[in-house]
């Protein structure tokens, strides 16, 4: 055999394997970050299984990795057809060219009778429909009654003052404890447990489209995060899933997570019935009166490629799918989060729910996290995070942590399109 | 023996016995080509190719919130280079690349000496002396940041057993903390690699030169000092640009272990090219960024294939 002859058989042999690989392509590809989850991959499955408009493949991917592999998908046309997406990452994500406007795939009509009042808003950017909201809720604190009891905490604290003594107490009865789970490391989360504790403290990260980080609201929350690690009422290298461990280890009194956290306590304690001690509070305030505060939270679930934007497709037929009472109830009840459509609010099995009843009711008064919807958010919430954590390291004071973080924030911003 | 075989011209090399006076046919030229042209398309796809467009992009400004890349010049190198933070990144850098490859080498070295000594069970434990270079890097990242968790880790528990500390001591939260994490792990993994190359350099020492220095009074540091380095030098030249190209290339343990924190004290500049490409998103300064880093990585690289160069002439 020639070496001409060789060389087109093993090209032949190249585009067989090719085709055979494209040939078992599903109706529907699933991107979702929930499949790739133990506690989330039975329900997932459950979902696909009972579809019956076409076979659906789930992707499973990290939840840290879902919007680079989008990103990255979208420059070699590889994107699924349906995706699970952050309803804080929305506006990065919504920068995909083929992401569909949902506006151009289903009623208008139709999808604001199917929601619950506001939610159809956590997934539009800039007046488009670029995704439809799925579960919600807030991120908001959660105390642990188990440990609370401990320290002989009797009374949920109610104000900063009142939380600090609880700190106290928890640090000085159970050794080698985290009284409070603030995040300290990882930029992500610690911009959202900042936020909260600006707000609380009366001021704003971003005013007008200006940043305000150094303002005497801001600087006094940041130096009350800095005095909490120096007294060891919270500790450095905490992320949102070290505080969860110890929650369910009983090593920690208090944390911010969304409502999921229930789901983690269980799992975490290795306790079926743990849940009984997870309680859903207020955000403390600084005086009585004041109102808490906690962050807008939710997953939604995108469309992408144009061929799939017609109401009858079976990636648009899935996500209906995904929405519907018999599909979203149970999901909620095992996350302990809230439907997002007004048939599932509406439904007893959640209204009798006392702990995601009990959620809403302590969810004080939600707000948008700005930083996420800013064009460079990423860059916005890495300079917080290192200045904070500096603060917080003792590198800077909080003085000097504000007055940088503002002046890189201020570039930034003059640097973004 | 054919003419060919003869000594070659001026340098008194032999040449092989199969080797055909007026080289190669023409067809047999053109075959090798043929086969030559895989590899070269592979190269220019895969690594010249997005060299071409990462050299291009990094004059242009190019977000994701942008559709299209828009020219902007030297800006990018502007920013960089007048960036205090940026140019932290390449000290760090520095400290990270000098500290993993002295270290590296110097346990390297002592390690294949030790195990160049015959001794029962010498076998074995240069087997198991292999485990840290074929175990992931990012399991052992993992199994490091284990040992320095402040919460659950090895090394508290030992230091608070001890009474040597009061309460558990936050290691990967200090700048100088972070750095020696990443350097130990690195180390860690990179020991069996270099004490490899040294037991190969080691093999063919002369061990009568070794037993006549011992007779003549040579204690370990001379017999080290004044022997082995210099028998090793050709092998050490190799090993330190190999462990600098390494260690300037580094992104998994460091990733894994401290993300580049805290704040940056192990921001590395593959850990900034990783942030700025897929986090902020920003791939013109992302891939500015690394067109400066591969220049850091040309002198090393250069030296190593001068050096290989050499070998083969």
């Amino acid at each position: 055999m020639s070496h001409y002859r060789k060389i087109a058989m093993g090209c032949a042999a190249a585009l067989a394997i090719g085709s055979a690989t494209h040939a078992i392509a599903q109706d529907v590809e699933f991107m979702t970050w929930t499949y790739a989850e133990s506690s989330g991959e039975a329900m997932i499955q459950g979902m696909i299984d009972s579809f019956e408009g076409g076979s659906v493949e789930p992707q499973g991917y990290a939840w840290g990795e879902m919007t680079r592999n989008a990103l990255l998908r979208a420059r070699t046309n590889s994107l699924p057809d349906v995706m699970q997406v952050q309803a804080r990452l929305l506006p990065t994500v919504a920068n995909i060219e083929q992401m569909v406007d949902l506006n151009t795939v289903f009623d208008r009509e139709m999808l604001e009778a199917m929601f619950a009042p506001g939610f159809l808003a956590y997934g539009e950017v800039d007046g488009r429909q670029m995704a439809l909201p799925w579960i919600g809720g807030t991120i908001g604190m959660v105390a642990n009654e188990n440990v609370l009891e401990t320290a002989g905490i009797s009374e949920i604290p109610t104000t900063v003052e009142e939380f600090r003594e609880a700190l106290v107490l928890i640090r000085d009865t159970i050794p080698n404890s985290v009284p409070y789970g603030l995040a300290t490391t990882n930029n992500n989360s610690i911009v959202l447990d900042y936020l909260i504790w600006v707000w609380t403290h009366g001021g704003d990260v971003i005013v007008d489209g200006e940043p305000m980080v150094n303002s005497a609201e801001s600087i006094a929350a940041l130096q009350f995060m800095v005095d909490l690690v120096a007294e060891r009422l919270a500790a450095p290298e905490i992320d949102r899933p070290d505080a969860r461990r110890l929650f369910g280890q009983e090593a920690m009194g208090f944390y911010f997570d969304a409502p999921s956290a229930r789901r983690f306590a269980i799992e975490f304690s290795g306790d079926e019935d743990y849940a009984q001690y997870v309680q859903p509070m207020m955000t403390p305030v600084m005086a009585e009166g004041d109102e808490p505060v906690s962050i807008q939270w939710g997953h939604v679930i995108a469309m992408l490629n144009s061929e799939n934007a017609d109401a009858e497709s079976a990636a648009a037929q899935f996500m209906l799918h995904l929405l519907s009472d018999d599909q979203l109830l149970p999901y909620t009840a095992n996350g302990g989060t809230i439907p997002s459509t007004a048939s599932g609010q509406a439904d007893e099995g959640f209204q009798s729910d006392e702990y995601r009843a009990a959620w809403a009711a302590n969810s004080g008064t939600p707000r948008r996290n700005t930083i996420a919807s800013l064009s460079n958010g990423a860059l916005v919430a890495d300079i917080i995070g290192e200045e904070v954590q500096a603060a917080i390291l003792g590198q800077k004071s909080a003085e000097e942590a504000a007055n940088d973080m503002q002046a890189r924030l201020i570039e930034a911003m003059a640097n973004a399109e | 023996m054919t003419d060919a075989a003869q000594i070659s011209a001026g340098e008194g090399r032999k040449i092989s016995p199969r080797a055909r006076r007026g080289g190669l046919k023409a067809g047999e030229s053109r075959f090798g080509l043929l086969l030559l042209l895989p590899a070269v398309a592979a190269f220019c796809l895969v690594v010249l190719k997005p060299f071409i467009e990462a050299l291009a992009l990094s004059f242009y400004r190019f977000t994701i919130e942008m559709s299209e890349p828009r020219w902007t010049g030297l800006d990018n190198y502007r920013r960089i280079l007048t960036d205090e933070l940026m140019l932290g990144s390449f000290v760090t850098t520095a400290i990270f690349v000098s500290a993993a490859t002295f270290f590296s080498i110097a346990l390297g070295l002592a390690w294949a000496i030790l195990l160049n000594q015959p001794f029962r069970g010498r076998d074995t434990l240069r087997g198991l002396s292999l485990l840290p270079w074929v175990m992931p890097a990012v399991v052992a990242s993992f199994l490091w940041g284990w040992i320095f968790n402040s919460r659950y880790g090895l090394l508290n528990a030992a230091a608070l057993e001890l009474g040597m500390i009061d309460f558990p001591v936050a290691w990967l939260s200090t700048s100088a903390g972070a750095m020696t994490a990443v350097v130990v792990t690195k180390v860690w993994l990179s020991i069996p690699l270099f004490m490899s190359f040294f037991l190969a350099g080691l093999a063919s020492m002369d061990r009568e030169q070794l037993e006549a220095a011992r007779v003549d009074g040579a204690g370990n540091f001379r017999v080290i000092k004044d022997h082995i380095l210099p028998h090793l030098r050709p092998v050490m030249l190799v090993t330190v640009v190999l462990g600098m190209i390494g260690n300037l290339q580094h992104f998994d343990t460091i990733w894994a272990l401290t993300g580049g924190g805290p704040v940056r004290a192990t921001s590395v500049l593959s850990v900034e090219v990783y942030r700025r490409a897929f986090e902020q998103w920003d791939l013109g300064m992302a891939a500015t960024l690394g067109v400066l880093w591969l220049f850091t990585i040309m002198p090393p690289a250069y030296f190593y294939l001068r050096q290989l160069m050499k070998g083969a002439e």
